[in-house]
């Protein structure tokens, strides 16, 4: 049965004996009614009495929202393979606003993260900076890959501040939103560490004649900024050599959280609970050294 | 009526479909149903309807112990000089409370956190009622020596019980969680790495 069918460009409906003989002509694209893919579980939410919505990040698709029916009843086959922090391999049904997961299969559970307080949140912030730097139906094969092994990192006990400011950079670096470490980003002069100026806004940092024009441009601790420059341009193994300590490590994030601040125009809220669990960790060790001296 | 046969927008039939329509899980169909039924339902009905809903808002408090939902302060529980005063089970909300009061299995109190802690929905621990179950704690009176905490066994569940934990493990008091595994009538088949793992973790000798 010949029917017309619309060009993939848009261009003027032609029906397929247009094609010169003996080829075949051009195919519309069909929408496969079921496609398989991986996805790390960024998040999920209440649909109903009981299903819920499932944000997920994939390779090919980037973000995408997707009905997992049922996954409120505690006899769901599918909830725990949906939980966020989760690497998954989902079979997806196209469904009209939103597909619907009709198989789930957990690849990574990522569990050791889930017995740690501190690995737990800085991994909950990794999720939500991966969240806000991508989009649907963009292809996120870089961010996936980086949040995938960044996961991996936590989970087996590197370094909870290497992890995530590697992670970070590399995500902002593949977002398009690189900030500028080594050469002053109003003139591109070399800038010394120990001469430099930084501003979220202006992306970088500014050496010492610019810094004047560089509205809000304020110092930057030298040894912040070689770490940051070694975290951003170092092979992962020979950043993860340099020892950084409690004051360097704050003052790291406090650079990094104002760069990411500024990025995703908003404040990251799992910031406020990976700082609130440090905090919850120094005050019960406080009320144990206190009980220690009492006894 | 305007001429596309909707109700005007200030009409009274307009503002209870948008009454409706404000409540979690109601679509602007279900609202305009729910409202045509009331407008259809007999005045006495529609008065009860109205009577509730000034009532609940009017009557229902927080326990000043529990931070559970009631008529009186303290609540039937808190008030229950019957309840083993010793332990004290942390629910997120207070329906939960009401589902464990339904097993007959514990004599305790509780402590209603109203949430858990979520990042992705901006949920933080000064959101909850964790300050009250930390002054709850730290008044010598009360004599508790272990707290249950019975939040879903989700990465919001978690991350809740272990700030928890972090919280009052050094205030001399044993922080337990609910146990996790299989739910009853599950497949192993399909049962995914963790609850499987934390099954096998907790598994319990047959008697």
């Amino acid at each position: 049965m010949a029917r017309a069918v619309r060009a993939a460009d848009g261009g003027a409906e032609r029906g397929p004996d247009d094609a010169p003989a003996g080829t075949i002509g051009p195919m519309p694209a069909r929408i496969p009614r079921v496609t398989k893919t991986e996805a790390i579980v960024l998040r999920h939410r209440r649909l109903g009495d009981a299903d819920r919505i499932v944000t997920l990040l994939t390779p090919g698709r980037g973000k995408i929202d997707v009905v997992a029916k049922g996954a409120l009843r505690a006899r769901s086959r599918m909830a725990g393979h949906l939980e966020p922090l989760t690497r998954t391999e989902v079979v997806l049904a196209h469904g009209r606003s939103m597909d619907i997961v009709t198989q789930a299969h957990t690849l990574d559970a990522f569990v050791t993260l889930r017995a740690d307080l501190d690995r737990l949140s800085s991994a909950m912030y990794l999720v939500e900076v991966a969240d806000r730097l991508t989009f649907e139906d963009v292809d996120a094969g870089v961010a996936y890959g980086l949040l995938h092994v960044a996961l991996t990192r936590l989970s087996r006990g590197d370094g909870l501040q290497l992890t995530t400011r590697v992670f970070e950079l590399a995500l902002l670096d593949a977002s398009g939103f690189r900030p500028e470490w080594g050469q002053c980003v109003a003139c591109g002069d070399a800038v010394p560490a120990d001469r430099a100026a930084w501003s979220a806004t202006a992306g970088g940092v500014v050496c010492e004649r610019c810094r004047g024009g560089a509205g809000g441009a304020a110092p930057i601790d030298a040894r912040v900024l070689r770490v940051l420059r070694a975290y951003q341009s170092l092979p992962y193994e020979e950043a993860a050599r340099i020892r950084l300590d409690a004051e360097l490590a704050a003052r790291l994030e406090q650079v990094m959280h104002e760069v990411m601040h500024h990025v995703v125009e908003r404040e990251l809220k799992s910031a406020r609970f990976v700082a609130a669990a440090r905090r919850a960790g120094a005050s019960a060790a406080t009320i144990a050294d206190a009980a220690g001296e009492r006894g | 009526m305007n001429t596309q046969g909707r109700p005007a927008a200030d009409s009274p039939i307009a503002r209870l479909v948008e009454a409706f329509h404000r409540l979690p899980g109601i679509g602007p169909k279900s609202a305009q149903r729910l409202a045509y039924h009331v407008l259809r339902a007999p005045q006495q009905e529609a008065q009860e309807l109205a009577d509730a809903l000034l009532e609940v808002k009017r009557s229902v408090v927080l326990c000043a112990r529990c931070q559970d939902l009631t008529t009186e302060s303290p609540c039937r529980i808190c008030g229950d000089a019957s309840r083993e005063r010793t332990v004290i089970c942390v629910v997120e909300e207070p329906l939960d409370v009401r589902a464990i009061e339904r097993t007959g299995g514990f004599r305790g109190l509780y402590h209603v956190l109203h949430g858990v802690i979520s990042p992705a929905d901006g949920v933080g621990p000064e959101d909850l009622k964790i300050q009250e179950l930390l002054a709850r704690l730290r008044d010598v009176d009360t004599g508790v020596t272990e707290v249950i905490v019975a939040t879903n066994p989700n990465l919001e569940g978690e991350a809740t019980s272990m700030y928890l934990g972090r919280l009052l493990r050094p205030l001399g008091i044993t922080v337990t969680r609910l146990a996790r595994g299989l739910p009853a009538g599950a497949d192993l088949e399909y049962a995914d790495d963790v609850t499987l793992g934390r099954a096998l973790e907790f598994r319990q000798e047959v008697r």
